[in-house]
């Protein structure tokens, strides 16, 4: 075939410019890439930036419960240096710092079981640190792993404990006190340091039901704070909650005969399977329930105590026809030094501390409360107890 | 014989308000303002039962229950706690050191204190 020399220098130059398109093509690629290549890195200095700089002690595990990064602060907590941790598995970590038990049995949790995308929880791990571990899993694209975030609470559970010696080691010493003004006004109204007159009577039976008074509210802040304390549960066993509530029901019988109200306990005939509880914890729970019943209700009225089976727990119901809770008031009643403006009107004592308490107690034994209550027609509390596994 | 009852107690007014409760209902009460005299004084003076409160200055409460019983010459001589601790670790604490039993102060009144002293001394 017959070549045209001027077609064949078209030819080639139009060859030479495709090429140079493409090359003009690569390069914006090459540069593209470049680019996303700094940022891609710049990304990656900016994450590590923020964790090395991180005020809390981080640690991102991979899929395997290795550790890939951490921040520097961990590595105060663990006493080990970040050569000796990175590509570790968490579960193999030993510290001779401090006991790493509790960590490890968190992230243990974590790997065997599917749980929340997110877990906190505070633990000890050593005598004067505490951290709030949160466990925050992620997933991008095919990688999977866990952010380990290590707050140091150390400080708070330092002015806590301190807070709560303090209210301890007061209540103790206000006791002594009280305990001599208590003696005292007892000998003398028993007459054991001679005859007193009706009215000196009157008024000194006034003043020891005032001391009374501040010796409950005395025992109230204890338990309050013991609760606040955690140390609150102690030795949970299981057994019958019908012996607890006899137990609170029989110590109350006389203030319930003075007031001429009747106590009725329903139950099914079959014993309640038992339940693990801090006997003498539940037992203030069920008595501070019941004092309420018969503090808000008026002479001649009724009180019922059931106690019943649902699902998996024991539901302890206490209903009364008493003055009730103002509605406006309802959301507020489980908090402490709560009192409701009807009974306050009534000039009924209490110490705003009962609910609170209850409250605590339960929910520490894994239960449930709540309640029902129409003002000037009664209230009804429930609570639920686990079944013992 | 009237029976005697060593209290151990190192605030001044209750301990002299239990001695003059316990005089009127005839007991012969014995006074100690420390755990050491508290030791001292039921080696010397033999008493039935001993009142004894925990925080006291110099040996405390729990300390001279540890004493007691590892001595067998007053190993045998029934205690009642009478403090104003009472959580449970401290009751449980002290009934395992051999307490007979553990009153809360601010609880109980000198009549039922009496009580429980009959109740032990029979």
């Amino acid at each position: 075939m017959f070549m045209d020399p001027l077609s064949r220098e078209d030819e080639l130059k139009d060859k030479e410019n495709e090429l140079r398109k493409i090359r003009l093509a690569f390069l914006n690629i090459l540069e593209d890439t470049e680019e996303a290549k700094t940022q891609a890195i710049g990304e990656k200095n900016k994450s590590l930036a923020v964790i090395k700089n991180f005020t809390d002690g981080l640690l991102v595990l991979n899929e395997d419960n290795k550790i890939e990064i951490i921040s520097p602060l961990v590595e105060v907590f663990l006493g080990q240096k970040e050569e000796e941790l990175l590509g570790k598995d968490v579960s193999r970590l030993s510290s001779r710092k401090i006991d790493l038990k509790p960590l490890k049995e968190i992230l243990k949790v974590r790997k065997t079981k599917d749980i929340k995308s997110i877990f906190r929880k505070e633990i000890r791990l050593g005598e004067d640190l505490f951290l709030e571990v949160t466990v925050s899993h992620f997933k991008s694209g095919e990688k999977k792993g866990a952010l380990v975030i290590l707050h140091d609470v150390s400080r708070d559970k330092l002015v806590e404990r301190m807070k709560t010696e303090f209210v301890s080691i007061s209540a103790h010493q206000l006791r002594t006190p009280l305990s001599a003004v208590k003696w005292t006004l007892r000998m003398i109204l028993d007459g054991d340091v001679g005859e007193i007159n009706d009215e000196q009577r009157d008024l000194l039976e006034k003043t020891y039901q005032s001391n009374e008074r501040m010796i409950e509210l005395i025992n109230d802040l204890l338990n309050v704070t013991r609760i606040e304390e955690g140390r609150f549960l102690y030795k949970p066993e299981p057994m019958q909650i019908e012996d607890v509530v006899d137990q609170v029901v029989g110590e109350a019988e006389n203030a319930a005969k003075i007031k001429k109200i009747k106590i009725k306990t329903e139950r099914p005939k079959s014993l309640l399977p038992p339940v693990t509880i801090d006997k003498e914890k539940m037992g203030i729970a069920v008595q501070n329930l019941l004092e309420n019943s018969l503090k808000y209700t008026p002479e001649g009225g009724t009180v019922i105590i059931s106690l019943e089976k649902k699902n998996k727990d024991v539901v302890f119901r206490i209903a009364d026809n008493g003055v009730g809770i103002p509605k406006d008031q309802q959301a507020r009643i489980f908090s402490k030094f709560f009192r409701g403006s009807n009974v306050i009107k009534m000039e009924t004592e209490g110490s705003g501390l009962g609910l609170y308490t209850v409250k605590n107690i339960v929910e520490a034994h894994k239960g449930e409360i709540w309640f029902e209550s129409k003002e000037g027609e009664g209230s009804t509390f429930y609570f639920t107890l686990p079944f013992s596994s | 014989m009237s029976k005697k009852v060593l209290i151990v107690e190192d605030d001044k007014f209750l301990r002299e308000l239990l001695g003059k409760k316990l005089a009127q209902v005839g007991y012969t009460a014995i006074l100690a303002v420390n755990g050491e005299e508290g030791l001292e004084k039921v080696k010397k003076d033999k008493p039935d039962i001993v009142l004894l409160d925990l925080i006291l200055p110099g040996i405390n409460g729990f300390e001279f229950l540890e004493k007691r019983k590892s001595d067998p010459a007053i190993s045998s001589v029934p205690v009642i706690i009478l403090s104003n601790l009472g959580q449970r670790e401290d009751i449980e604490k002290g009934l395992k050191l051999g307490a007979k039993d553990f009153l809360v102060k601010a609880h109980f009144t000198p009549q039922e204190i009496v009580n429980k002293l009959q109740m032990v001394l029979g």
